[in-house]
């Protein structure tokens, strides 16, 4: 779980996701998210913020590179609704196990609503998405994270194991499919 | 702010810097000033209430009806006087009829909680728009969880 979470933490420049699903022991404060570019554009009235070339978002926990980065910044006391990564999204993080990862694909889109009482959370990979880690690569056309559901979506995966395809506990795979 | 000293070097060019387009009209022929000082207010209900605050160590007027501004600092406050944004520039140009300002050089701004902050070199602020654009060296630094349901925001 810990590992699918991550996922989506690294997707979306990591910004304190792991306090969300993973309550932790209060310990030292939160180091802060930086985002850095070659320029930038910011829009006050609709609060975007469209970050373009060389964007580069380190986290405490992930690391992500792509050419374009827009967020659009919530309102005083609301959630976060909108992040799109376009070109060359590469995502790199490190699991509290140590098991390190590696997510590529040409863009990365999440999104957040609240329709009634329901809340739809995910984050949706497309352009040739792959997640490697040191046990597994997949490959899936879109990748979807269901956040809300806690879950990871493929559609027509390609899964390559590196060893013990059959065993549980480390080399399971990170996911559950759907 | 003492309100003597809030006008005691207002400068017309200056004070239209951050201001809105209406206030435009009211611009008068510019002149040289120094450690300006020029506040904003809220419309009713509000009207006692320091929208935005704009204070500089120095104004001079350029050719074209242009203005430099020295060691700029814009600050903007919500309806209870609480920080919002502050922006801060050693120096950058303004177009008073075209409500823009830019710079080469560096530029700061940040929330009134601190937890955002943007700084780069070589901007252009659209006060009709509302919009800024950093050209090189853009960074970002967010210390707020933005996920989760208690937040800061710009």
């Amino acid at each position: 779980m810990k590992k699918m979470f991550y996922l989506l933490l690294a997707m979306t420049g990591g910004i304190g996701l792991a306090q969300t699903n993973a309550p932790a022991p209060q310990a030292a404060p939160r180091q802060p998210t930086e985002i850095s570019s070659d320029s930038a554009d910011f829009d006050l009235n609709i609060r975007r913020a469209v970050y373009r070339g060389h964007v580069l978002v380190v986290d405490p926990k992930v690391k992500m590179q792509c050419e374009w980065l827009v967020v659009d910044l919530p309102a005083a006391g609301g959630h976060l609704q909108s992040v799109n990564a376009e070109t060359n999204v590469v995502i790199d993080f490190t699991d509290e196990k140590g098991q390190a990862y590696h997510v590529t694909a040409a863009k990365a889109v999440y999104d957040y609503k609240v329709e009634g009482s329901v809340t739809n959370e995910t984050v949706t990979f497309t352009g040739s998405p792959k997640v490697e880690s040191t046990e597994s690569t997949i490959w899936s056309e879109p990748l979807v994270w269901d956040r809300a559901g806690n879950r990871f979506i493929f559609h027509n995966e390609i899964m390559k194991f590196r060893q013990n395809l059959n065993g549980g506990g480390t080399n399971a795979l990170p996911v559950k499919l759907f | 702010m003492n309100p003597g000293t809030a006008k005691k070097y207002l400068v017309a060019g200056a004070v239209a810097f951050f201001l809105a387009a209406s206030n435009r009209a009211q611009q008068s022929p510019l002149s040289h000033a120094t450690d300006f000082t020029s506040e904003a207010y809220y419309e009713p209900p509000h009207e006692q209430q320091v929208k935005l605050r704009l204070s500089g160590a120095e104004a001079s007027p350029l050719p074209g009806g242009l203005l430099e501004v020295k060691k700029l600092k814009v600050e903007t406050f919500d309806t209870g006087g609480k920080p919002e944004v502050v922006v801060q520039a050693p120096q950058c140009t303004y177009a008073p009829l075209d409500g823009v300002a830019s710079s080469a050089g560096h530029l700061e701004l940040r929330t009134g909680d601190g937890k955002f902050r943007v700084e780069g070199d070589g901007f252009m602020w659209r006060q009709n728009e509302s919009s800024l654009t950093i050209s090189n060296r853009v960074r970002t630094t967010i210390a707020v969880d933005i996920f989760s349901d208690k937040k800061a925001s710009l």
